[in-house]
């Protein structure tokens, strides 16, 4: 080992992660995309030029943990030919090693004194990337090619000059080409950023040290991360999750598996025992399933190192995604709801078996994403719109000491995308909000509970026009609960015509008239342990507070709480504990659109 | 006649004494949290003393006092503030539980590990009512008010002493929140209501609701407090102006202030920038990074041109708070900041602090080395003369302190406390760094301008780090905010969000917005005695490209639009953001949202007494000297310390020394030259 002094460590491994911040406050302040710069599905980072990892920032798993085989991807494309200035972008899943189609990722080489030290990368969900239907997450194509523009690592700027001719042709082949453009130019200056603040660090404290010190990082993460694992006892520890369908083959659940087995200090995480391959476009390509799958591990590790993962945390963790599997799939297959449907099962299978691994730390599954794509025509300004938003999901799972928060969303991210503002939904699009609440009873019940369920309805006040609910998921396949935690409930969408409720599933394409109301029911996060150890003081601020009904309080949690004083009845609540707890579950009446708790399996 | 400026922290409670010569006076109490008005009296008792009078007679010759206060930040951040009950549009009544779905604010997106967010005010005093406004602030239903008195019964019934009335669109069109809050005040006029709008008036209402519960929650305890305050000083005597210093960086007349309550936030930080404008205009300089480092955190504040940056994208712990704010932002780092040795090996210091209690090891309670351990092992801080020698420092215990952090470093104790200073001189320098680049400046193009009680030892070390050559270490260094307030204008800040694209803005519209708000500033003014002709008026706009989501701020040409000076306004955009962003997208059209109207009466400037160059030599002011380490050196070298209060302007002295003050110490490390302004500032250049 180099002898490097402590504080230029420290030094230097703080300056990275400020450059990764910097740089992705730099981005979201300067796109216009919804999704990337107000909902933040946008990731920014550092590599080494053989791909490890210096500074993991906040952003989307599946777009920037797997980035070393995008980086290899380009460096096997390019051999010698990277040169200072060069900005190279990709969104292919296959041979740019992404995740899919809207996710373009633009990666710029950091040379210094002629030689190649870094890659830095910005990759964020497009407006619009081509293929059948704007906005993306459309069910049936028969390819990845008929998914949207397909492009390969392509240098889109040499010497920091745009090739215009490549980029026209790209934008050519997109809806809203100046929009995307605007995204583009935001995310190539982000990169040439990064560049000049590592050529900073490069300068002040030489290259050697700077080199020296990224290798110590690297390997007292490694040493620390392993530390960690040695805790946790020998075995194999099993999780799955379940995505509703493969959007083609509709109401047949898709299974993401997985058999973490520690031992010693290493850790393997085998999805072998995973669907195969699907027809349809759920399917996860390999270096998003390693991302979402290394990134959801390191939730088990001690919170003082959160700040602080990078390639060393890695190393101890292998990955098995057999070819030809759900979570490895072979061109030229589908892949567009990759993200959400197979990759929240990742990381959701992942967090399930983690449970079980340390069970003082264990997390149940979170509300599933409820998404759409609704296009139409804004009256207001005569042009054509896509809307899509995070703002119906539901929340967090529990945790084990803390309830879910209410509000947080999409495991898959770690919650770093954003919800809106109805404010803002009405001056953008030609919808009115009726409601948006947390739902009461509509979140896993456990000792520690998931966070609330959430209720949208909106009007179309704009033309008519289609819903895709392509990035719906949660009808048939919720997350489980942990250690006897109450699972996240099942999810609705409904379209209201003429006060008629039409239900409306995941993966399918909806026209929308004019005055259709959409309602949509999350279900919250999961819960952990079981709902007759909760505090009954914590049920009766629950119930005071909406959240839980009476009704609820009394069969799931085994609580009686006085509907009007809120005052729990100790004697009736040790009898009702004392019986062995009945078989619950949250229904949703499909015609009076309401939350109900029923006997499980009664429907 | 004299002014004051007093500034209540967390710790201490300043004063400062602006004499009819120009001359300032320091004061320092301490800070009384349970009546912080025993503090400010206790404060300005001592000034008196110093004066010879009685408290009566010095108030009675105190021309103007302005204030600033912790009470609103603290209130907050301590959760003692008011129950808060919320009456919002059906439906919508989590917008400020959900937060956007911030899951972890200030910590990794690893960490899940976390109690969720509890909001100000819990869900069972969120109640929906049958109302609604359109964003073109066409009012779709009417406020059903049998529906609102229920629910405000229901509040007040539970023992709410503050309702925030927070409706959907109201920044276009307040008069269901208006209303509501007037059926309320009826129903129960001792209670503190607030209509989101008249906090904020823009779109978006997580962060308008946010702030409307925040200034609602705060509300209350702040009324008590100035009526406290007001009352206080009329029975003794004084009939002159009070002012309270405001996060916008203006102050206002009390009055004015305590139904908008939320602007009293970190009442105090914002005035240190103002501080660092007028001492960096004394040398000439306009670029300027304000620092103060204190016992537990580090504010900085980048100035460029002499313009003092405002942000409207806050949080003050947990919580939301969108109006406009001087944008100080702050890191825990200070004297009380806590060594540790991570699992990783790296030696980390804060963001825990030991606080006022137990304190660093060397105050002789606690027994984790904080920073103020650390320089003094370095022998920066004189053990005798720590505040003056009001506190005797341990110098053994430090030293023990800081040998335990080198035991799990395997270092020395002298090398693990220069590990210890340098480190959190680089915590401060990376958010300086951070913080300048987010406005796209160059930090090697500023002053270092540092105060704090710790400031001074630290701030020539981090301009170091920075390549920044030279620091100036103000004479009020450990009153910073205190000094600054002297220099803030009387004034008010008004906004109208109106969000149109370029092809369909209406000049006329525009120009009706301003008259309009200027006409409420006409009103505001004339219930403190001003007239227009007193009034300064700067029209500002936010602005972005088609369809992004991040404003910039512009200077309107003026507050009538035409073609003209449109014209204008766009080009001084495309420049702004070029320069924000290293690129700018002339081909695309922009939009505009907000539209705001700055007002001010500019106050009399400050005069301060400049002394002559003195021709005795510098060592008319020694003290004596103190065994130092510095980086890089493995031997302590006798440093010579000097005595600030009979230092003169000229004096000058060549790093390495110290100069010490009953407030503060000032290290001027080696590669530093340090000398005396007329105004008895330190000003050190690096060589």
């Amino acid at each position: 080992m180099t002898d490097i002094d402590p504080i230029t460590l420290s030094t230097v491994w703080h300056s990275f992660q400020t450059l990764v911040r910097e740089m992705r406050h730099m981005v979201t302040r300067t796109s216009q995309s919804y999704l990337m710069s107000q909902l933040k599905d946008v990731s920014v980072g550092l590599w080494l030029a053989d791909g490890s990892t210096v500074a993991m920032p906040q952003g989307l798993l599946c777009q920037f943990m797997g980035t070393k085989f995008a980086i290899q991807a380009v460096k096997e494309q390019f051999g010698d030919d990277l040169h200072p200035g060069d900005v190279i972008l990709t969104n292919d899943p296959y041979k740019g090693m992404t995740v899919h189609l809207p996710d373009w990722g633009f990666i710029r080489p950091i040379f210094f004194e002629g030689e190649l030290l870094f890659f830095t990368l910005v990759r964020g969900h497009q407006q619009d990337t081509g293929g059948s239907f704007p906005g993306g997450y459309f069910p049936n194509s028969i390819d990845i090619h008929a998914e949207g523009l397909c492009i390969p690592p392509t240098k889109v700027f040499e010497n920091d000059k745009e090739r215009t001719d490549v980029m026209k042709l790209i934008w050519n082949n997109v809806r809203w080409p100046e929009a995307v453009r605007v995204d583009n130019y935001a995310m190539v200056a982000t990169t040439r950023f990064a560049e000049k603040r590592v050529h900073e660090v490069l300068r002040r404290y030489g290259k050697e040290t700077v080199m020296a010190c990224i290798k110590e990082m690297l390997d007292r993460s490694e040493r620390a991360v392993r530390a960690e694992i040695s805790a946790i006892p020998d075995g194999t520890y099993s999780g799955q999750a379940a995505t509703d369908d493969d959007g083609t083959i509709l109401d047949e659940p898709v299974w993401v598996r997985v058999d973490i087995t520690v031992k010693g200090d290493a850790i393997t995480v085998d999805f072998s025992r995973s669907d195969a391959q699907r027809k349809g476009f759920v399917n996860c390509p390999f270096a998003a399933s390693y991302a979402i799958a290394v990134g959801s591990m390191m939730l088990l590790f001690d919170p003082a190192l959160a700040d602080y993962h990078n390639e060393g945390s890695l190393r101890p963790i292998t990955v098995i995604t057999p070819p030809g599997s759900v979570v490895h799939p072979l061109y030229p297959a589908t892949v567009g709801a990759a993200p959400v449907n197979v990759g929240h099962q990742i990381a959701t299978s992942v967090h399930d078996a983690l449970a079980k691994a340390r069970p003082n730390r264990a997390m149940a599954a979170w509300g599933k994403r409820r998404g759409d794509y609704v296009s139409s025509i804004d009256p207001r300004s005569g042009r054509p719109y896509v809307r899509t938003t995070f703002d119906y999901d539901g929340s967090a799972g529990a945790v084990t000491g803390h309830d879910g928060p209410t509000g947080p969303l999409s495991i898959g991210s770690l919650a770093t995308v954003m919800r809106s503002n109805a404010e803002e939904m009405e001056i953008r699009f030609p919808w009115r909000l009726l409601k948006w609440e947390a739902a009461t009873d509509l979140m896993g019940a456990g000792r520690w509970r998931g966070g609330g369920g959430i209720e949208w309805r909106a009007t179309n006040e704009g033309s008519d026009g289609r819903m895709a609910t392509g990035s719906s998921d949660g009808d048939m396949t919720p997350g489980d609960g942990i250690q006897g935690g109450y699972p996240s409930p099942f999810s609705r969408t409904f379209v209201l015509r003429d006060g008629k409720p039409i239900r409306v599933k995941p993966h399918r394409m909806v026209e929308i008239k004019t005055g259709d109301t959409v309602v949509k029911i999350s279900g919250g996060g999961g819960g952990v342990g079981n709902p007759t150890d909760r505090s009954p003081e914590l049920v009766a601020l629950d119930v005071k507070n909406e959240m839980v009904s009476v009704d609820s309080a009394r069969k799931v949690y085994g609580v009686a709480v006085d509907p009007v004083s809120f005052a729990v009845n100790e004697t009736e609540t040790k009898r009702l504990r004392a019986q062995p707890p009945g078989a619950w579950e949250v229904s949703i009446d499909e015609q009076k659109l309401t939350v109900e708790v029923i006997p499980a399996h009664s429907h | 006649m004299k002014q004051l400026t007093i500034d209540v922290g967390g710790t201490f409670t300043d004063c400062l004494v602006l004499e009819e010569s120009g001359q300032l006076q320091r004061f320092k109490a301490s800070t009384t949290p349970d009546d912080p008005t025993q503090g400010f009296f206790a404060s300005v008792g001592k000034a008196a003393a110093h004066f010879g009078q009685s408290l009566n007679g010095f108030l009675s010759e105190v021309e103007q006092i302005v204030h600033g206060t912790t009470l609103g930040t603290n209130t907050l951040i301590t959760e003692r503030g008011a129950k808060v009950g919320m009456i919002t549009t059906k439906g919508f009544r989590d917008s400020v539980e959900m937060r956007r779905g911030i899951k972890n604010l200030h910590g990794s997106m690893f960490d899940v590990f976390i109690p969720p967010y509890k909001p100000l005010v819990p869900r069972y005093l969120r109640l929906g009512v049958e109302e609604r406004t359109l964003y073109t602030g066409e009012l779709l239903t009417p406020l059903d008010e049998q529906e609102l008195r229920t629910a405000a019964k229901k509040l007040l019934d539970d023992g709410c002493t503050a309702i925030a009335v927070c409706f959907l669109h109201s920044y276009a069109n307040g008069a269901n929140e208006l209303q509501a809050k007037r059926l309320v005040q009826q129903m129960a006029p001792q209670v503190y209501v607030t209509a989101s709008h008249e906090i904020l008036p823009v779109w978006r209402e997580f962060e308008r609701f946010s702030t409307a519960v925040v200034s609602a929650y705060i509300g209350p305890v702040l009324t008590r407090y100035a009526s406290r305050l007001q009352s206080g000083l009329a029975d003794h005597g004084f009939h002159g102006r009070l002012l309270m210093m405001l996060a916008n960086g203006l102050v206002q007349v009390v009055d004015e202030c305590v139904d908008r309550a939320v602007y009293l936030l970190n009442s105090g930080p914002a005035a240190a920038p103002s501080a660092a404008t007028y001492l960096g205009a004394l040398h000439g300089r306009t670029n300027l990074l304000s620092v103060d480092m204190g016992g537990t955190s580090f504010d900085v504040c980048v100035i460029k041109d002499g313009e003092i940056p405002t942000t409207s994208e806050s949080w003050v712990g947990e919580h939301r708070v969108a109006i406009k704010m001087v944008d100080v932002p702050t890191v825990g780092a200070g004297g009380g900041s806590l060594a540790w040795v991570d699992s990783l090996g790296l030696l980390r210091v804060g963001p825990q602090s030991a606080g006022a209690d137990p304190g660093p090891a060397a105050y002789g309670k606690g027994e984790q080395a904080a920073v103020t351990d650390a320089d003094l092992v370095l022998g920066y801080i004189p053990a005798d003369y720590f505040l003056g020698g009001d506190i005797k420092l341990d110098a053994a215990r430090a030293h023990q302190a800081v040998a335990a952090v080198g035991a799990k470093l395997k270092m020395s104790v002298e090398n693990s406390a220069q590990a210890i200073y340098t480190t959190i001189n680089t915590v401060m320098a990376n958010l300086v760094t951070e913080v300048c680049t987010k406005q796209g400046h160059d930090v090697r193009d500023f002053t270092l301008v540092a105060g704090g009680g710790a400031g001074g030892i630290h701030a020539a070390s981090i301009a170091r780090q920075l390549s920044i050559p030279m620091v100036i270490v103000p004479r009020v260094a450990a009153l910073m905010s205190a000094f600054g307030m002297f220099a803030k204008d009387l004034g008010f800040e008004y906004a109208r969000s109106c969000f149109r694209s370029q092809d369909r803005l209406d000049f006329a519209e525009v120009t009706g917005l301003y008259a309009d708000m200027r006409a409420q500033a006409l009103r505001d003014f004339a219930r403190i005695g001003f007239t227009e002709s007193q009034l300064s008026f700067q029209p500002t706009v936010e602005m972005r490209y088609a369809d992004q989501f991040h404003e910039v701020e512009i200077d309107m040409p003026s507050e009538t639009l035409n073609a003209q000076s449109m014209q204008e306004l766009l080009r001084i955009f495309h420049a702004r953001y070029e320069k924000m962003y290293t690129y700018s997208m002339n081909w695309r059209p922009v939009e505009f949202l907000t539209f705001r109207l700055k007002v001010t009466a500019p106050r009399r400037p400050v005069q301060m007494a400049a002394s002559q160059s003195t021709s005795a030599g510098v060592e008319t002011a020694r003290r004596g000297s103190r065994s130092c380490l510095f980086q890089g050196g493995s031997l302590r070298v006798d440093t010579p310390v000097y005595d600030w209060d009979r230092m003169e302007p000229g004096h000058k002295v060549a790093g390495p020394a110290l100069v010490d003050d009953k407030t503060t110490t000032v290290l001027v490390p080696p590669g530093f030259n340090c000398e005396v302004d007329p105004y008895r500032n330190l000003v050190l250049l690096a060589t």
